[in-house]
């Protein structure tokens, strides 16, 4: 077998669950809030399955950006644990890439020059990085765009360079922090589509936290509702329709609205 | 052919509107009034005369050069070690806990109020002026340096997290150009303060006798109060204002084109 050199690779077999990509038990977290404990997260336990597209939904307050932190490591649970891929995280590492609503690109710093910053650690010769990171360009539709400023770049184009940076390092899992929500609808809509793309593509796991519920079901092969106060999760829900899909599938429509029901 | 522009577009000629209202004014009060007592008032007539004369002479000019070689000089000593310790203090707390609160007691002294001590210590000459105006220099610079270094987002140091960088890498791809167009801006402070600082010191830090026009602009001043010469009192300040707008107007310039995203 040829590994190649340098990328984080994880061990053959993930401890525990054989195709267990994420294993969260009994989690729990507190913020201080005006003098007062807030408990943000209550004994939540999840296992996310190898490749998957997994994504956490519901109202503000109710975790899931507190929950896909810890997953990647900004956050320290209080109570329980965390492991990725076999690997208990401890703080943020390259091999899981993180997309946060708000792009996040350094300013000063061209597309190019933000993606192959999240190469330095990939052992690749620089002429290697230069071409890994035109394959990535590419991938997510910015060629021509290499060498703009991200303020020269609109939303979406924006958040298609945080994706490629997170993609750049071949994580395995791909966490993605209500990446979509500053966007208009129409853009919102042809990154939805983008995002399945590149799942398909880069066979990655995927956890993404959001608030549409739409979003969710047309993505996801599973969708997790939370509800808040403390944050936990109200229900799982298997998503197993074929793809591609379409958002007017009546089975799409009616998942929905039990959702949006059971949210009420 | 392009449409042609006008060159004095509402743009172009608005700020000049108040000087040239200033001068008419005072042309037209030097037509009612009796010439004649050049302590309190200087026409427009023998303004130009002395305006030409101390040009010839070499006298004006030479005092511009001396006041601004003593400015620029006195800036780059005080920015430059306002830069290594402000860097010093926003990089590392330990040296923020053992600087800060002095150097925060020192800044409260009125840069005026230094010069008993110094010209003490360090006579009246040279060494003493451009002390003072480093000192001017160094208290804006450091105080903008430390606060723009220890106040870098929490987002883009979470970039830094997530891409594994080194605490090296974070200082060099970060830090330091999240907190540059701060630092600029303290720049500017400090070569404002530092030339506000140059005409105090050459004005108050008499040598005793007038010796010349390396006295600089406010030894040329402070002579021509002495001999209660307002068209002399006149050019110096007019003088004074032109030199410091065009400094300040130079400064902003460059660092607009260092920063562009800063403007964004």
């Amino acid at each position: 077998m040829v590994i190649k050199k340098g990328f984080p690779v994880a061990p053959a077999i993930a401890i525990g669950a054989a195709d267990a990509g994420v294993e969260i038990d009994q989690l729990s977290k507190w913020f201080a809030v005006d003098k007062h404990r807030v408990q943000a997260l209550d004994r939540v336990s999840l296992t996310v399955k190898d490749g998957e597209f997994l994504t956490l939904l519901g109202p503000s307050g109710c975790g899931k950006s507190t929950l896909l932190r810890m997953l990647a490591g900004l956050d320290v649970p209080d109570e329980g644990d965390v492991a990725v891929y076999g690997v208990r995280v401890e703080r943020p590492s390259l091999s899981r890439g993180i997309v946060f609503q708000d792009h996040r690109l350094l300013p000063w710093l061209t597309v190019r020059e933000n993606i192959v910053l999240s190469l330095h650690k990939s052992g690749l010769s620089p002429q290697e990085q230069d071409a890994r990171v035109s394959e990535l360009i590419a991938l997510v539709g910015l060629t021509g765009f290499d060498n703009a400023k991200p303020y020269q770049l609109s939303g979406g184009m924006s958040q298609r360079a945080a994706i490629a940076r997170a993609l750049a390092p071949r994580p395995r899992i791909l966490l993605l922090d209500e990446p979509l929500g500053a966007l208009d609808s129409l853009t919102r809509t042809r990154l939805q589509n983008e995002l399945v793309r590149l799942w398909e593509a880069e066979r990655i796991t995927v956890v993404m936290v959001t608030h549409d519920v739409e979003e969710a079901v047309y993505l996801s092969s599973r969708v997790v509702v939370m509800e808040p106060r403390p944050g936990r999760i109200q229900s799982i829900i298997d998503i197993d329709l074929p793809r591609p899909r379409k958002r007017t599938d009546v089975r799409l429509v009616t998942l929905r609205e039990q959702i949006l029901t059971s949210l009420e | 052919m392009a449409a042609q522009q006008p060159i004095l577009t509402p743009s172009a000629w608005r700020p000049l509107v108040v000087p040239l209202l200033l001068v008419a004014a005072w042309l037209a009060y030097s037509l009612v009034r009796d010439a004649g007592d050049s302590a309190t008032f200087t026409s427009p007539n023998a303004f130009a005369i002395a305006v030409a004369k101390d040009t010839a002479s070499g006298f004006l000019p030479g005092a511009i050069v001396a006041t601004l070689a003593r400015a620029i000089a006195g800036f780059l000593i005080g920015a430059g070690a306002g830069l290594t310790v402000g860097l010093a203090i926003g990089l590392w707390r330990p040296v923020d806990r053992l600087l800060s609160p002095t150097i925060d007691s020192a800044r409260q002294v009125a840069l005026f109020a230094w010069i008993p001590l110094l010209s003490a210590w360090l006579g009246n000459g040279e060494a003493m002026k451009v002390s003072l105006i480093s000192l001017g220099a160094f208290f804006p610079v450091a105080l903008a340096t430390a606060v723009a270094c220890a106040n870098v987002s929490r987002h883009y140091l979470e970039v830094g997290q997530v891409l594994e960088l080194s605490r090296r890498q974070e200082v060099s791809k970060i830090i330091l150009p999240a907190a540059a167009p701060a630092i600029v801006a303290g720049l500017e402070l400090g070569l404002n303060i530092a030339w506000l600082g140059t005409i105090g010191a050459e004005y108050l830090i008499g040598t005793g006798y007038i010796n010349g026009m390396g006295d600089g602009l406010g030894a040329y001043l402070a002579q021509a109060r002495e001999y209660a010469r307002m068209d002399r009192i006149l050019i110096g300040v007019i003088a004074l204002a032109l030199v410091g707008l065009a400094l300040d107007r130079f400064v902003s310039w460059s660092s607009r084109k260092v920063f562009p995203w800063h403007r964004q």
